[in-house]
């Protein structure tokens, strides 16, 4: 990378800023996946902590549920954004 | 696989097997990082052809034929990359052609390499295993490969206090600063997790069915019935081949879309 791109990386969060989001919209060809990932990877820590703490299975449940609290939360999240985008698409003809 | 004719399980657990060396933690599926290296080393063989052979004017069939995917890239990269850096062009391009090419793998009639190697080690029960986004370790590398990236910009751009802070107060607010380290963490690993799973579990569940289909013939076809089951085993396998097509293209770009969109919520400093 030479000396022009690199200043083109460390400036890129100052750049484009006003530029709208759309790709974030991509994010919801993966919700479901990342509804079931979230529950896996909680099951995952929880069972990373078990083993270091010897608490099995009290954490991987306990993340576990957090984790499916976490994403039902995350697609909420994502659903509303989309929502929002076509009302304002709508809105803006 | 042996002389004698396989049974289902066993013609199925034969292809599910790789051709490995060592064991445990050490264990290194051969066919997997052979054929994955080749595919890579076929991108960069063409590029280089390609690239030294570039035209100005009328574009011949094999630049044009780039240059319309790397015109693909670019603009997904537009639509869904609002910040600059020029990194992730590149990083899209060789994420979506080198998916694309191991999705590809699953293509080549199911037998044909196995059998290949079998008459070339003159070992009848030798493993191949040639498609490597059927093995959960590359699709595993790949997403921790992005998620190690994700890391890095989200430190670079928030800072390492700022990343911090998000793990601390998100998304329940300073009042729940444990709970809140614990859900942040497991979404951060759910990432890499659901890219991973996501495209093995795709491919994989596509090389059954491709088994499954080539059962038809190999277990059920004894004398005239065959004349039923060979040409129905043909056109499933013509059906199913050309709908993969569709499957292994959808998921090069899905893989490539959200490693974009990851990378962008990384810059992103309010995220």
């Amino acid at each position: 990378m030479n000396d022009q791109e690199q200043n083109a990386v460390s400036n890129s969060a100052q750049v484009n800023k006003e530029k709208p989001k759309q790709g974030f919209n991509f994010l919801m060809i993966g919700s479901g996946q990342m509804f079931t990932a979230m529950i896996i990877s909680g099951f995952i820590v929880g069972y990373f902590i078990d083993y270091l703490l010897s608490t099995t299975p009290i954490f991987m449940l306990i993340c576990g549920v957090l984790g499916m609290i976490g994403g039902a939360q995350k697609v909420q999240h994502m659903v509303n954004r989309m929502d929002k985008q076509s009302t304002k698409d709508v809105n803006n003809g | 696989m042996s002389a004698e004719k396989p049974s289902s399980v066993e013609y199925i657990q034969h292809h599910l097997q790789n051709n490995y060396v060592g064991s445990g933690f050490w264990t290194f599926h051969l066919d997997t990082i052979i054929v994955s290296a080749m595919l890579g080393m076929l991108i960069i063989g063409v590029a280089a052809y390609v690239g030294r052979r570039l035209e100005t004017g009328v574009p011949g069939g094999l630049q044009n034929f780039i240059e319309s995917i790397l015109d693909f890239v670019d603009k997904t990269v537009r639509e869904s990359f609002p910040y600059r850096n020029p990194l992730i062009v590149p990083l899209a391009l060789t994420i979506f052609l080198w998916v694309w090419l191991m999705n590809f793998m699953d293509l080549i009639p199911i037998d044909f390499f196995p059998y290949m190697f079998q008459l070339l080690t003159g070992n009848p029960d030798a493993y191949l295993k040639i498609v490597p986004t059927t093995d959960l370790n590359t699709t595993l590398a790949l997403a921790l490969v992005v998620f190690a990236l994700v890391i890095y910009y989200n430190v670079k751009f928030k800072g390492f206090v700022g990343y911090m802070k998000v793990f601390l107060f998100h998304p329940f607010g300073k009042f729940l600063i444990p709970v809140n380290i614990v859900m942040t963490f497991i979404e951060e690993i759910a990432k890499p997790i659901s890219l991973a799973l996501r495209l093995f579990g795709n491919i994989f569940a596509g090389e059954l069915v491709f088994m499954l289909i080539a059962l038809i013939g190999g277990t059920m076809a004894v004398g005239a019935a065959a004349l039923f089951w060979a040409p129905l085993q043909a056109i499933l396998d013509l059906g199913w081949a050309i709908f993969h097509i569709l499957i292994i293209t959808l998921q090069a770009f899905i893989f490539m879309v959200l490693t974009i969109v990851y990378l962008a919520m990384a810059h992103d400093e309010a995220h």
